[in-house]
């Protein structure tokens, strides 16, 4: 007769291997990056350039981290650019007017959450796709910006503390690399073991369960993009610190560059799955390409091309090993 | 007890005398819903019990499932009123309904796949500290709660998407009946189970009643009805024909009156 056994426990590292698949795969794909244009241009592994790239990433890595917030939720926020090209140019006029300018960022914070409290209500409140009303942002945002200024660059001087936000180092290292980092970390903490972070995946995992469970959900989804407006608004700021000057040209396809990073990272676009750390790697590695590109003194233009191909073939790459294990497992299981 | 006299269904008035002179913790009058053309409810009259369970039967699409959301609180009704504890009640949503105890396993079971079993456990009750999410405590109190109801589930950080359908539906369960609920609606609990799982639901229901649970139980295994019911209301195409309690009916009876060759009373 055969003996009732319990089903072996399988060890521990295969469930983290394949949680983490997607995460393991943009790691190695990163520092395969950082291999070939190591090899490839000499001054690319030096100090100086490793600061330059993480100071250059730092505004995408906080936009990303919003919009890493945004896509678990199985929405989009494409306004994230032109809100970027908006705040810069309402905080270069502001600081040209001679407001103070801690009244001037905490204003442009203020700005950045009500746009996405606006568009939020669009998408939450109204049931309006969140890609059309973001696209309605993106277009209006930019146009708004552009009245502003005329499209001008309106410049920003004699306002050294205004400035350092974007160019001021602290032993050494780029203030924005160090705020962006605080920002990731934050929303690692709150993704993964915060309770807001835990309604986040919830609503979009399955919205009609987080609802039959009490969770306030319309405010949820609104949050997020309150969120991603604060975070561009930070973005808008510190690009202009670092370029000392306000554009409304500026950012133009940042959100596309964000949304790559995301995805990149192995957040999936359907929502319920997203991974900060993946946004991290994902922001680094488009930084690096952009960077390496540069220093291996390929055309501007084609880096354009390239970034767009490497990013198609990797996540190409990730989607095709993921379908193959999932239809693996669905083989054993028929 | 008088205004209970107002029910139009006949069948009802002899049944709340046998279970006693309490006043039902709900009491539903005139529910009426619509969805687009379809007039999903069309003046459903109920009454339930402190510590009794009552079957809701009825042929698919009778409407079973949307009197039973509409009593948690996932849909508001076009007409009619809820009465809680002999109070009349406007339900806001799904949130009011569980502040009031009232818990509902749900036939797609509304469980989030990307989350684990123990989030699921708790979901929309996280146990925190500050902002943050109390793993340890939950993991403890999810282990109890499944082990008081006999769910094996090797491991609670397991993605609800890897389990099988049964023990899905096995984490529904507990979710809604490890929280002191007062109304425990069930609807289809035990399609996906096996054997002794639907045991361990059969003795969970009889032991909740017990303790003073009213359970509305939505079946399509008549017989487990006979095992738990105390009575039993027949749905019929957005109406209720028909109410019996479990000592004056028998599987045959059950089946006429859910196709409609009853004797409507
Ligand atoms: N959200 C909805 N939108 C539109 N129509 C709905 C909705 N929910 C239910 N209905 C309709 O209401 C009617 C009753 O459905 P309900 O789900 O309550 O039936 P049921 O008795 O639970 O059936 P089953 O035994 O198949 O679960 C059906 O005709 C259904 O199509
Ligand atoms: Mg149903």
């Amino acid at each position: 007769m055969t003996e009732y056994a319990e089903r072996r426990q399988g060890p521990d590292i295969a469930d983290f291997l394949i949680d983490n698949a997607q995460v393991l795969s943009i790691a190695v794909f990163f520092v395969a990056c950082t291999i070939f244009f190591s090899a490839s241009a000499d001054y690319f592994l030096t100090v100086g350039n490793i600061l330059n790239i993480l100071r250059q990433a730092a505004p995408l890595l906080i936009v990303a981290t919003a919009m890493t917030f945004v896509i678990v939720t199985a929405g989009i926020d494409l306004s994230v650019g032109s809100l970027i090209a908006l705040i810069n140019a309402v905080a270069a006029i502001a600081l040209a007017a001679g407001l103070p300018w801690p009244l001037v960022v905490l204003a442009m914070f203020a700005l950045g959450g009500l746009i996405g409290l606006a568009q939020g209500w669009f998408i939450a409140y109204q049931d309006v796709p969140a890609f059309i009303v973001t696209l309605a942002g993106l277009s209006i945002l930019r146009g708004v910006a552009l009245y502003l200024t005329k499209g001008y660059s309106i410049p920003i001087s004699g306002v050294p503390g205004f400035l350092a936000i974007g160019r001021a180092t602290v032993y050494g290292i780029p203030l924005p690399a160090i705020i962006a980092a605080a920002v990731a970390l934050v929303g690692y903490v709150a993704i993964g073991r915060t309770k807001y972070g835990r309604q986040v995946v919830a609503v979009g995992s399955n919205a009609e369960a987080a609802r039959r469970v009490g969770m306030p959900a319309r405010w949820i989804v609104a949050s997020v993009y309150i969120v991603s407006g604060v975070c561009a608004a930070l973005a808008g700021i510190m690009l202009a610190a670092r370029l000392g000057s306000g554009s409304s040209n500026a950012a133009v396809g940042f959100e596309l560059q964000a949304i790559a990073a995301v995805v990149l990272g192995g957040t999936s676009l359907m929502g319920g799955r997203g991974t900060i750390l993946g946004t991290i790697l994902g922001t680094l590695t488009i930084a690096v390409i952009g960077n390496g590109l540069i220093l291996m003194h390929i055309s501007p233009f084609f880096t354009q091309i390239v970034t767009g191909a490497i990013i198609l073939a990797a996540i190409w790459i990730n989607t095709r090993i993921f379908s193959t294990r999932f239809r693996l497992k669905q083989r054993k299981e028929g | 007890m008088a205004t209970g006299a107002s029910l139009t269904d006949g069948g009802a008035s002899p049944l709340r005398s046998a279970v006693g002179g309490t006043v039902p913790r709900i009491r539903l009058r005139g529910i009426r819903k619509r969805f687009g053309s379809v007039d999903a409810l069309r003046g459903v009259d109920l009454e339930l019990f402190p510590s009794e369970c009552l079957g809701l039967v009825g042929d698919n699409a009778a409407g079973k499932s949307t009197l039973t959301k509409i009593i948690s609180g996932t849909y508001i009704p076009d007409a009619g009123t809820i009465e809680i504890d002999g109070e009349v009640v406007r339900l806001t949503g799904p949130a009011d309904a569980r502040g009031r105890n009232i818990e509902m396993v749900f036939q797609d079971l509304s469980l989030c796949d990307h989350i684990d079993v123990v989030g699921n456990l708790f979901l929309g009750r996280e146990r925190t500290r500050g902002p943050f999410l109390d793993r340890a405590r939950m993991l403890a109190e999810g282990r109890q709660m499944l082990d008081a109801l006999e769910i094996r589930i090797p491991k609670l950080t397991t993605r609800v998407a890897q389990l099988s359908g049964g023990q899905r539906q096995a984490i529904a369960i507990a979710r809604a009946a490890s929280f002191r609920p007062k109304v425990l609606i069930m609807d289809e609990p035990t399609s996906a189970l096996a054997v002794a799982e639907v045991e361990a639901v059969l003795h969970l229901i009889n032991r909740v009643k017990a303790s003073g649970v009213s359970v509305i139980l939505i079946t399509h295994r008549l017989q487990d009805l006979f095992r738990v019911c105390d009575r039993i209301a027949v749905m019929y195409e957005g109406t209720k024909v028909a109410e019996r309690a479990i000592e004056n009916t028998d599987l045959e009876d059950l089946v006429k009156l859910i196709v409609g060759q009853g004797t409507l009373q």
